[in-house]
């Protein structure tokens, strides 16, 4: 097998930042990754690589869509496709950016990132994040830009003194060769590494109902071609099934993503019409068995590595692969030219292939359709509610509007018929807090915790009281709500207990 | 036969398979029990299967048999329905009023079991129709939606077209008292009916969806049900179909069949069709739809025949 034009990434230093060059077919283009991305943020500055990319890329303008911006969950990068000149002027536009970001437009970035954050909806990735990893690293995007709310210029100058540095850097650019006049102006630093992934899953594979129109799974694997090449191979069953055979799903998509520890995230989405969600959750279920007993044929998996090796040759030539190789250079793993990469494909047995889905099915987390459940097919359901209750005081809320409140040394507790759910206060990643004293305690584990301190006797000095335990860092201001959203204790007997805004909230207690 | 006040409704006198099957899966003899099933046209395998899942105590032999091949086909499907029986045991065939939360619990303990076996057994064998029929009867019991039943139905039906045994699990399934509607069951029934070859036994689920219908919903009053001239019309009409058709042989479901149109006939009040139906059953009955009407099926039958035959001589 002849690898035409595959040509060696050439490894050289930029004004101290490693860089990787590789010749192109098409148009030069380049960019710039740091490693920082959603996982680094503590939930009370969730938004904060974010913005600091918007405003990094203000100069800009919008006149010109070659480039671009993106943060992710482990990386954060600035890329341009275009002549010599233009990226240069964009790279070291964005290094001048980062050095002296423009402040005066804090105000509305953040505002344009509101917009941006409710404009788009939430999508299952984020969502078996959130109930994979909790309200910490790998979590992140599941949750909401709260930081925004209360980032400060001297929050972000500290965030790009400590990740947006030239040793946290890397460039890579497709195309001859360093452009004359880059001058990539960026402060020392240090590398920064990421933080181990957490877990709320005590037991796997696990469910969670998802009240939405899609099925939804992933899993956490090891990193390589065979969970690659399995992720297409579940693609193409997961249309045969679901959509060719049953007619049940119009959409169905795989996703595999390296992460920089050496695993891999292998996700799976199908869509579901409202009567058919039950179906398409048991045709998924059916589909992942089939792969966890290993019935895939050899020639699906010819099939996909003649695929991936096609793609993968293409994205070689226009210098594809390049951001992928620099993301490895920035995590401390070696580089791996097309041809070890082709060598490492074509290596991939169906055995392989079918070691990976067993290994997949036992880490899997689903997401059901509607409000399905999952137990019948062998998934336990995540923890949704806290394990214990704090010894405290015990605050009954007045008319029975919202559920008891117990407030003590550790933490606190809210609690409704046999539903508990605890934030304790060394193991709490953000709260929320209203001007008009409303609060959402969110533990490490995602569970929340709501107060509203109208619906306690001297709920105001019980909600001062737990402010005061709570790091400061840890504090989102909010901005005020409409007084007609504060929650009020019931003025007649005829209100009591029916079901206020608080119980409906406390139904299901993690999400955001 | 006329005369004869013997009610036999032991399955095994109208499918022999199944007393063979009985006997060699009592000596332990997987092998044996291997030779039988695998004989069987695919609706009589299924039917066997499903009937000999009430056999006591083989879920320790049939564990056995699958520890040593994980993969047998009919271990599977016959384990899973050894396992949703003894589920159903527990919690009774009374409605679900009468049933003890803990009984339910139990209940839904056995379907889960019986339904994590099928799940693997149907990735592995996707073409076979009787775990397919196992899954529609894990589907009822654990509620998992009439899509998702139908979707089972769908994919014994793709492993064997008119596959009886299946859409006998799935006509129940599509009946109000499990979420569906009385439009879908009649509407499944005559589908199903139209689709099956002349001959076939397969119009008994039209006479199926009509004693459901009268016997599931309160709101029924049955004379006036069988008033109806349409209604009469296509029970005759599935009868010509089925039981009165040249074709019609002995394969699976011919009893279910005639036990069925004995029973309309005796209700529509028409002695001479329900006489020639009960002689050709001689005394074989069969336990459902009678017992939609009372427990003491043997009593029903008895009387109905009687009735049956009196006019006739």
């Amino acid at each position: 097998m002849g690898v035409r034009g595959s040509v060696m990434i050439t490894q050289l230093e930029v004004d101290g930042i490693p860089a990787l060059i590789a010749p192109t077919t098409g148009q030069m283009h380049a960019g710039l990754a740091f490693r920082v991305g959603f996982a680094d943020e503590p939930l009370a500055r969730r938004g904060i690589t974010h913005l600091i990319e918007h405003l990094a890329l203000h100069s800009f303008g919008v006149a010109d869509y070659h480039y671009n911006g993106a943060t992710g969950v482990e990386h954060t990068f600035f890329h341009m496709q275009g002549v010599e000149a233009d990226i240069v002027a964009f790279l070291n536009g964005v290094c001048a950016g980062l050095r002296d970001l423009p402040m005066n437009r804090l105000e509305v970035e953040k505002e344009i990132l509101r917009t941006e954050q409710n404009s788009r909806g939430e999508s299952p990735a984020e969502r078996l994040a959130l109930w994979r990893h909790g309200a910490r690293d790998y979590g992140m995007p599941g949750y909401p830009e709260w930081g925004l709310h209360g980032l400060t210029p001297d929050d972000l100058r500290a965030w790009v003194a400590r990740y947006f540095n030239r040793d946290n850097a890397v460039l890579w650019i497709a195309g001859p060769g360093v452009p004359a006049g880059l001058r990539l102006d960026l402060p020392d630093g240090t590398r920064q590494v990421l933080p181990a992934p957490s877990s709320t899953l005590p037991v796997r594979p696990a469910y969670f109902t998802g009240d939405s129109n899609v099925v939804a799974w992933d899993a956490v694997v090891r990193r390589g071609a065979a969970s690659a090449v399995f992720a297409d191979v579940l693609r193409r069953m997961m249309f045969r099934s679901l959509r060719q055979e049953g007619g049940l799903s119009y959409n169905v998509l795989t996703d595999y993503t390296p992460r920089a520890d050496g695993r891999a995230v292998l996700m799976a989405v199908a869509d579901a019409l409202p009567e058919k969600q039950d179906a398409v959750l048991g045709g998924f279920v059916d589909v992942l068995a089939a792969a966890r007993l290993g019935m895939i044929e050899q020639a699906e998996v010819t099939t996909v590595v003649n695929q991936r090796r096609d793609e993968m040759t293409h994205a070689d030539a226009a210098g594809g692969r390049l951001p992928g190789q620099a993301f490895n250079l920035l995590a401390g793993r070696p580089l791996q030219d097309l041809e070890e990469a082709l060598a490492e494909l074509g290596a991939v047995t169906r055995d392989d292939v079918a070691a990976v889905a067993a290994e997949a099915c036992a880490d899997g987390l689903l997401m059901t359709p509607g409000d399905n459940e999952a137990g019948w097919a062998g998934f336990t359901e995540a923890p949704s509610e806290s394990e214990i209750l704090v010894d405290g005081i015990v605050y009954p809320s007045i008319g029975d509007s919202a559920p008891r409140l117990t407030a003590g040394e550790r933490g606190l507790s809210v609690t409704r018929m046999d539903s508990v759910a605890t934030v304790l206060f060394d193991k709490c990643s953000a709260v929320l807090a209203w001007p008009d004293g409303g609060r959402i305690f969110i533990g490490h584990d995602a569970v929340q915790v709501r107060v509203e301190p109208a619906l306690y006797p001297d709920g105001h000095a019980v909600v001062a009281a737990l402010d005061a335990r709570v790091r400061p860092e840890l504090r989102v201001a909010m901005p005020p709500r409409d007084p007609e959203r504060i929650p009020r204790p019931p003025t007649s007997d005829r209100d009591a207990g029916t079901g206020s805004v608080l119980s409906r909230a406390f139904r299901r207690i993690r999400g955001r | 036969m006329i005369g004869s006040t013997d009610v036999v409704l032991d399955r095994a006198a109208a499918y022999p398979e199944i007393a063979g099957l009985r006997t060699a899966l009592r000596r332990a003899d997987w092998p044996a029990c291997r030779a039988l099933i695998d004989q069987l046209e695919p609706s009589a395998r299924s039917g066997a299967l499903l009937d000999c899942g009430d056999e006591k105590d083989i879920e320790g032999f049939l564990r056995g048999v699958l520890a040593a091949d994980p993969a047998d086909p009919a271990a599977t499907a016959l384990l899973g329905h050894h396992l949703i029986k003894v589920g159903w045991q527990i919690r009774t065939g009374y409605t679900a009023e009468h049933v003890s939360r803990g009984q339910f619990r139990q209940f839904h303990e056995w379907l889960r079991k019986a339904e994590l076996l099928l799940i693997d057994g149907a990735a592995r064998h996707p073409k076979d129709p009787a775990i397919w029929t196992a899954r529609l009867l894990t589907a009822r019991g654990l509620q998992l939606g009439l899509a998702e039943t139908r979707r089972r139905l769908d994919r014994a039906l793709a492993a064997h077209p008119d596959h009886l045994p299946a859409q006998f699990q799935f006509l129940q399934s599509a009946c109000p008292k499990w979420s569906g509607t009385w439009e879908l069951v009649h509407g499944f029934a005559r589908d199903a009916a139209a689709a099956a070859p002349p001959g076939s036994p397969h119009a008994v689920l039209i006479v199926y969806a009509h004693l459901e219908h009268m016997f599931g919903d309160d709101e029924t009053d049955v004379l006036r049900y069988l008033a109806n001239d349409a209604i009469r019309a296509e029970i005759y009409e599935a009868a010509h179909r089925s039981v009165w058709h040249p074709e019609f042989r002995r394969g699976y479901g011919w009893l279910q069949a005639l036990n069925a149109f004995a029973m309309i006939f005796t209700m529509l009040d028409d002695r001479r069709s329900a006489a020639t139906t009960f002689t050709a059953l001689g005394d074989l009955a069969a336990e459902y739809p009678w017992n939609r009407v009372g427990a003491d099926v043997q009593a029903q039958v008895r009387e109905a025949r009687a009735w049956a035959y009196e006019g006739a001589s």
